[in-house]
């Protein structure tokens, strides 16, 4: 039986690379938490010129956004990695994957936010105008803690594909999870045992992140 | 003016004549694919239902790259030589399969149960029902999402080049380490990216519209 199991998959030889395995995850978190940052407020940044109604300021904007949507994150990556040192912007692999990535993703939620704003009754906004408080204080009293609701669980959805998309600096050599199961293979000579820990791995921060999501949710929902 | 890029857009052509293929075949197989399996995971005894469950949460978890990688590492172990093309094609099929399903199930879900009801105190069996009543409105339903999908996949296709299929993004960084190019290769490939999903992103949008002025 145990011969069986190591024939098949070999365990001792992933136990034996766990270190390495867990430098990599490290890095696809660190990676993942600095995009996300990023990507979030980038978000924030594009949709205040986007719902502006000026179309002098939103029609650039909704160019980038569907640049953005419609283009592979692959090539931004490679855009921002290969292309920017030739006009003097030359940033390290780790800052050029999270650039990308967040300039992805921020055009993403930028909708997304657009999308909650715009779901709260236009009547709420003129309510809370006619008890007379300025726009600012209808915004942030009134809109926006609403429209944070309707938006957590989709902004929750992107950020665990950007945690997948992460998996995509490998290509300009960042030894993320991906990489390293790579390396391992050169290495060693071992088969699928090592992307089948890999596929494990991310299965694992993939829903880690669904279930702090939904915990913020239910919390947040109950505060409200 | 980019001279690299009018030189070698024959060259990038091509490839990208490899990507359409690509994307052609596997979001259509994946479609069927899905779209089957959305209906299992709806009517289908609780023994498959539980399979598809996890092959759903299996495959939604994991990145697409991540399982190209294993098919193509994997197949070869099992004593199966194929070629890369059919590892990660496979691969992305199968992605594309899972997300399909979700998304069938949810507009299957979405149709009032009353309807069915109604249908079989008429006297209509499942088979009829499925026809007749759930499938031809969950279709209309799934439409624009699955357009959307289809766009996500067409960009996936891009990451096979990681794994070594020779397709646009590949022949881009052939191009590009050959000239040194980058800039105007990348964007110019980005163009061609563009040129193929925006259409299909734009036709999502006015079925979405179209759907919600109906309901």
């Amino acid at each position: 039986m145990e011969v069986m199991l190591y024939r098949y998959f070999d365990i001792r030889f992933i136990l034996r690379s766990l270190p390495q395995f867990l430098l990599g995850l490290e890095l696809t978190v660190e990676i993942s938490v600095v995009a996300m940052a990023m990507a979030l407020i980038w978000g924030l940044v594009l949709a205040g010129p986007r719902m502006s109604g000026r179309r002098w300021l939103s029609a650039p904007v909704m160019t980038y956004i569907e640049v953005m949507r419609n283009t592979p994150l692959l090539l931004q990556i490679y855009l921002v990695y290969f292309g920017l040192p030739l006009i003097g912007l030359g940033l390290s692999p780790f800052a050029s994957g999270a650039v990308a990535i967040a300039a992805q993703h921020g055009a993403f939620l930028a909708e997304v936010y657009r999308g909650g704003i715009e779901s709260v009754s236009v009547r709420q906004w003129e309510a809370a105008r006619a008890l007379g408080m300025d726009r600012w204080r209808a915004l942030r009293l009134v809109v926006l803690p609403q429209a944070l609701l309707k938006v957590v669980p989709p902004v929750g959805n992107h950020l665990v594909i950007l945690v997948k998309d992460s998996s995509l600096v490998s290509a300009i050599g960042i030894m993320d999870l991906t990489l390293t199961g790579k390396a391992i293979i050169e290495r060693s000579g071992a088969s699928y045992e090592v992307f089948v820990t890999i596929a494990l791995f991310y299965l694992a921060l993939t829903s880690l992140l669904s279930a702090v999501l939904r915990f913020v949710e239910r919390r947040y929902r109950g505060t409200l | 003016m980019p001279t690299v890029l009018v030189s070698s857009l024959p060259y990038l052509l091509q490839g990208a004549v490899n990507t359409l293929w690509m994307s052609a075949v596997c979001v259509t197989l994946g479609t069927v694919v899905g779209v089957v399996i959305g209906i299992l995971s709806v009517l289908a005894p609780a023994v498959i239902r539980w399979m598809i469950t996890a092959y759903v949460f299996v495959f939604r978890g994991t990145p697409v790259l991540v399982l190209m990688f294993l098919a193509y590492f994997a197949l070869p172990a099992f004593g199966l030589m194929i070629n890369v093309f059919v590892a990660v094609g496979g691969a992305l099929v199968l992605y594309t399969g899972s997300f399909v399903a979700e998304i069938t199930r949810g507009a299957i879900l979405s149709i009032p149960r009353g309807q069915v009801d109604a249908a079989k105190s008429l006297g209509m069996r499942w088979g009829l029902i499925l026809r007749q009543i759930i499938l031809p409105q969950a279709l209309k339903m799934s439409l624009p999402p699955l357009l959307n999908n289809s766009v996500i996949m067409i960009k996936a296709t891009s990451y096979a080049s990681i794994v070594g299929v020779w397709e646009l993004t590949y022949a881009a960084r052939e191009i590009v380490e050959r000239s040194l190019a980058a800039f105007q290769i990348f964007l110019g490939v980005m163009a061609i990216y563009f040129l193929i999903c925006y259409p299909l992103s734009v036709l999502a949008r006015r079925l979405e519209k179209r759907a919600a002025f109906i309901h």
